[in-house]
């Protein structure tokens, strides 16, 4: 539980590896080619945190979806598990922003929808699996709901507990918490940071938020935007367990607040300015 | 009055918005039945006791259900209420057998929908009594040519519905689909298909009305039996009770099968059913 994310690096090859990618497509209205990512490098290691932090329009959404296998590379490779992506696979789940959850679908029929679209209700013990993730992420009782009878916390543990149940080797993890009103935010943050811990996967968290980048991550990956850009990585070195409450006066962790602060302020006003 | 336009629509916020939003669904049919009474009252006022208007050109309320005894007593109705009923019941089921497979296709092809589109937007567009002696000329003075015209009617509404439905699918959700693996038939099985039926709904409760207008347009001229021969029949001989009469019974059989639409719809879709409110 408390293996720093240093020891992590060094074990063995990197779980994804991307080299080189860019993205970019012809925008129809204007005629222009608009670059959304430039030579993106990152590797990540077996049961890393990483948390990708930017301002709105920095591509860090575009780079996730490469990952997931919805966007194709322009230029460059991405390698999960040493293979070239080629398209969405079992062993990467994806939880959206806006939940994308089957309003028509109960809170069980939800989360199965994943094994489902992989053929897994064939064999024994799904109906477990199923009830086993809706009660980890805290939503037992709550089977037959539907999900517009649910608050958006908790339309977000559906995410959740769809994208676990399929045991994917890795979680991608799209603005999750942006639509969900701050106080549960806070909450989720930290169940999120336990419930990662426990299960020991492999997370790309896209945010932009400073204090969730910093909370979750072994690693903070900042992009910048025009063109969207890793601008620096850094490792944020605090002992897990992690607690919103811990680290709120941890030095360290007002020293990287600070630094992020200062970096994204650039990138905030320049990404203003160019619009 | 600008504090009022400042307070915006009233939504159930506060005042009497938000006491008939509280209201139980027999409260609810309680108040729809006070609102009712009141009309009738009002109109029975207006014309049969102050004689206000002319009653040939608007019997009141009772005179109606006079015209409405004598329909029935007369043995008017039931034969012509039947042969309605069939021809509406016919002309529906073939316009939606016609219009969902097209709407679905519709709208899941770019092409599909560039071509079909522009032709069923302009028949559409096209007021039913237009087609009306053609459909004479076509099917002849039986039913065919009402089953015809409640056909058309009905077709547009359902199919452009559920292209729209197919179309608008939430590309969330699409994107979900392919991340979780499916297939390009399960997608549509899944997420496509089901994302379409809200629409489906919407489209069936506009067809309903207006299948409705489509049959008395076709059963007004040339026509020797129907609801609508019965109005024209009526109307034509100053029997005004009667023909209004027989109005309300097309009206209440409209209302009856968007009433009918709904509760099939909160059986087939029940994530539709809106909450407690």
């Amino acid at each position: 539980m408390t293996t720093t994310s240093i020891e992590r690096n060094e074990a063995g090859a990197p779980l994804i590896s991307v080299r080189d990618l860019s993205v970019s497509y012809d925008v129809a209205r204007t005629g222009k080619r608009l670059t959304a990512i430039e030579g993106v490098d990152l590797d990540v290691h077996e049961g890393e945190f990483i948390t990708v932090l930017g301002p709105s329009g920095c591509g860090k959404t575009t780079f996730m979806n490469v990952v997931a296998g919805l966007v194709k590379p322009t230029t460059g490779t991405v390698l999960v598990g040493g293979s070239p992506v080629t398209g969405p696979g079992p062993d990467r789940a994806v939880v959206f922003q806006d939940y994308a959850l089957l309003p028509w679908r109960t809170v069980f029929d939800n989360v199965k929808f994943g094994l489902e679209m992989q053929k897994e209700l064939k064999g024994a013990g799904w109906r477990e699996r199923v009830q086993e993730a809706i009660e980890l992420v805290g939503l037992a009782g709550f089977e037959q709901s539907y999900p517009r009878e649910l608050s958006g916390g908790m339309q977000q543990r559906v995410g959740l507990a769809r994208a676990i149940v399929a045991e994917p080797r890795i979680l991608l993890m799209d603005e999750p918490l942006g639509a969900v009103d701050a106080l549960t935010r806070e909450v989720m943050r930290d169940e999120i940071e336990k419930l990662m811990a426990a299960t020991g996967k492999t997370v790309l968290f896209i945010t932009h938020s400073i204090e969730e980048a910093i909370l979750l991550g072994d690693r903070i990956v900042v992009f910048k935007s025009h063109p969207g850009a890793i601008k620096e990585i850094i490792e944020t070195g605090l002992e897990r367990p992690r607690s919103e409450r811990s680290i709120q006066h941890d030095p360290r962790f007002l020293e990287l607040r600070d630094h992020l602060w200062d970096a994204l302020q650039g990138e905030a006003t320049a990404a203003a300015v160019s619009k | 009055m600008s504090a009022f336009l400042a307070a915006g629509p009233n939504l159930g916020r506060g005042g009497i918005g938000a006491w008939l939003a509280g209201l139980s669904p027999a409260g609810k049919a309680g108040v729809l039945a006070v609102e009712v009474v009141v009309m009738l009252v009002v109109w029975q006022l207006v014309v049969g006791v102050f004689g206000w208007i002319n009653p040939v050109f608007l019997p009141p309320p009772t005179a109606i259900a006079q015209g409405f005894v004598e329909l029935v007593a007369g043995g008017m109705l039931w034969p012509n209420m039947l042969i309605s009923a069939q021809a509406w019941l016919i002309g529906f089921a073939v316009a939606a057998v016609i219009a969902i497979p097209i709407g679905l296709l519709m709208g899941s092809s770019l092409p599909m929908d560039r071509v079909v589109g522009p032709i069923a937007w302009t028949i559409y567009a096209t007021p039913t009594i237009a087609y009306q002696p053609l459909a004479k000329a076509w099917f002849g003075f039986g039913i065919g040519p009402v089953i015809f015209l409640v056909a058309v009617s009905a077709l547009f509404p359902i199919l452009l519905n559920v292209a729209a439905g197919m179309r608008t699918t939430n590309a969330s959700i699409i994107r979900a689909g392919q991340v979780y693996g499916a297939s390009r038939t399960q997608l549509y099985r899944s997420v496509y298909l089901p994302s379409t039926v809200p629409f489906l709904f919407a489209g069936l409760r506009q067809a309903v009305v207006l299948a409705t207008i489509g049959m008395v347009v076709a059963e007004l001229a040339g026509s020797a039996s129907g609801m609508g021969a019965l109005i024209i029949k009526a109307a034509n001989t100053y029997q005004t009770d009667q023909a209004f009469a027989a109005i309300a019974i097309v009206v209440a059989w409209s209302v009856g099968m968007t009433q009918v639409v709904t509760l099939v719809e909160r059986w087939a879709a029940p994530w539709t059913r809106k909450g407690r409110r």
